[in-house]
């Protein structure tokens, strides 16, 4: 079978599905049992294949955190030292969800770090993943926590942002959120995360934590207004970091996300909506 | 070639659909309990053992005069017959009994230490977290994991007479911190049957309306650690346990 007939079959199936979206559920149906136990298992085999290869190293057989490659330390253009660790997915702990603090994390938000990376860290993007690869990567590292057992998913929060982020008006109203929430107490009145707190934070793992200067670069979720929103959100679980959903408006928090840019650098000073 | 793209769409489809249910663990199941038994007890200490004083560090000069600069932690609360207060005596094992109780559990931030210090949560009922105070506090809690830690929540608490309400949905033993404020702590044990007790000031417990049946019983306490106890409960009887802590 050559490409082109290849690819009309797969968009005659996709074709067939969209006007037939039962015939889907009935075949769904058609499988026993076992052969869905099977299925996941072939799956988690392939995930399994695939941390070997591209995850061990630094994440461990166990999932603990603790492959060849453990403790990194990386030195921030201010000359500040922060050390990074591995996550262990033993605790099933994540910090970067689009769920409420407390939560696990969506499939997506795993997926989405996997394959992005993350930045000012040492986990490398994965370019060359497929999607079934990414889809085994996560079913296996879930197996690490009893969590995705044991617990029900949380809905994912909605970020849409509002057209005023980024206008001067919502800058200034997100600086007297910045005041009043006191996230100058960890992060410094502009944001180098130099605070009168900011020496005292410890993770989860009992580790001391930097709060990150969001003046030098990009953050480790990503520095888009939704990627800001939803750390404001969801919290970063493990980390100091606490969760404003319910302390703070959503109209509160996107200001605030204009006012972190700002500080970031990322809007200019006569900019208005907008903001990237 | 047409069957495995079918059959891969197919896959695609039923994963994750299938990936969760099937696997959940067995939950507490309610049932009448007409002649239970119970387990009654005191925990003592082998020798007193002083409470230590925690310094507060801030330099800021508002929470200085309210978090005040030391105070005693209550760790050690050890009465006349050397009963131990705050002990968290609790059945691990108990898939089945009476009906879960419906308190809330109350973590209040007052003058920068959390209130109480050691609390039983009951899963389906909710942690009520205030802040009394008029300065900033975010509440940490998490579940202690030998060494480790995994946060249940992590809320902030910005504004004096604020007042959150979450869902106790992970079960065991917790501890609660500040992020601001380093020297506040408390613990909650939060239970998935009902079979849990506080130690009062004499070190006494009672937990009561078990069904007859083997349990393991964990004894904890901030200071002296934990111990595993198995017991055996008949019938409208009442089963002593009792414990001394060595000082570790």
């Amino acid at each position: 079978m050559n490409l082109f007939t290849l690819r009309a079959l797969l968009s005659a199936l996709l074709f067939t599905s969209l006007l037939f979206p039962f015939s889907a559920i009935a075949q769904e149906q058609q499988m026993t049992e076992e052969e869905e136990e099977a299925a996941y298992e072939a799956q988690l085999k392939l995930g399994e294949e695939y941390y070997s290869v591209n995850c061990r190293m630094c994440h461990g057989k166990d999932g603990d955190g603790k492959g060849f490659v453990a403790t990194i330390k990386y030195a921030e253009k201010k000359g500040r030292v922060l050390t990074t660790y591995p996550r262990d997915f033993t605790v099933g702990l994540y910090r970067f969800r689009s769920t409420s603090t407390g939560c696990l994390p969506d499939d997506q938000d795993l997926k989405t770090t996997i394959k992005g990376g993350i930045t000012q860290s040492f986990m490398p993007p994965q370019d060359g993943i497929s999607d079934e690869e990414l889809a085994a990567i996560v079913e296996y590292i879930k197996t690490f926590s009893l969590r995705f057992e044991d617990e029900d998913p949380c809905d994912v929060i909605a970020a849409k942002k509002p057209g005023y982020v980024g206008s001067d008006k919502s800058i200034d109203k997100g600086k007297v959120v910045y005041n009043d929430m006191k996230c100058w107490e960890c992060h410094g009145q502009l944001g180098a995360g130099d605070g009168p707190k900011s020496l005292d934070i410890k993770d989860d793992w009992g580790q001391q934590l930097l709060p990150f200067d969001f003046v030098t670069g990009e953050l480790k979720r990503g520095s888009t207004p939704e990627n800001i929103y939803m750390t404001f959100t969801a919290g970063l679980d493990g980390t100091g970091m606490p969760s404003y959903e319910d302390s703070l408006s959503e109209e509160q928090r996107w200001n605030l996300v204009s006012y972190t840019l700002k500080l970031m650098g990322k809007i200019g000073a006569n900019k208005d909506a907008g903001g990237h | 070639m047409k069957k495995l793209i079918l059959s891969l769409i197919v896959m695609a489809l039923v994963i994750p659909a299938t990936s969760a249910d099937a696997r959940k663990r067995k939950r507490y199941e309610v049932v009448d309990v007409t002649s239970g038994g119970s387990i009654v007890g005191t925990i003592k200490a082998a020798e007193k053992v002083a409470d230590p004083v925690m310094k507060v560090e801030t330099k800021k000069p508002e929470e200085v005069k309210l978090c005040g600069a030391e105070f005693k932690m209550n760790k050690y609360l050890i009465g006349a017959d050397m009963g131990v207060q705050n002990v968290v005596v609790a059945v691990t094992n108990a898939k089945k009994g009476k009906a879960m109780p419906t308190e809330n559990m109350v973590v209040d931030n007052v003058k920068c230490q959390f209130v109480p210090l050691v609390g039983i949560a009951y899963k389906k009922t909710k942690y009520v977290i205030k802040n009394s105070d008029p300065v900033f506090h975010n509440t940490s809690i998490g579940l202690m994991l030998k060494g480790k830690r995994s946060t249940v929540y992590n809320l902030a608490l910005p504004n004096q007479n604020q007042v959150i309400e979450k869902p106790v949905k992970r079960t065991g033993l917790q501890n609660v911190k500040c992020d601001a404020h380093p020297w506040m702590r408390a613990y909650i044990y939060a239970a998935k049957n009902p079979y849990a007790a506080l130690t009062g000031a004499d070190g006494k417990f009672e937990i009561k309306d078990l069904l007859p049946g083997t349990y393991k019983v964990m004894v904890w306490h901030e200071g002296f650690g934990e111990e595993m106890k198995t017991i055996e409960v008949k019938a409208g009887e009442a089963t002593t346990l009792n414990h001394t802590f060595a000082k570790k």
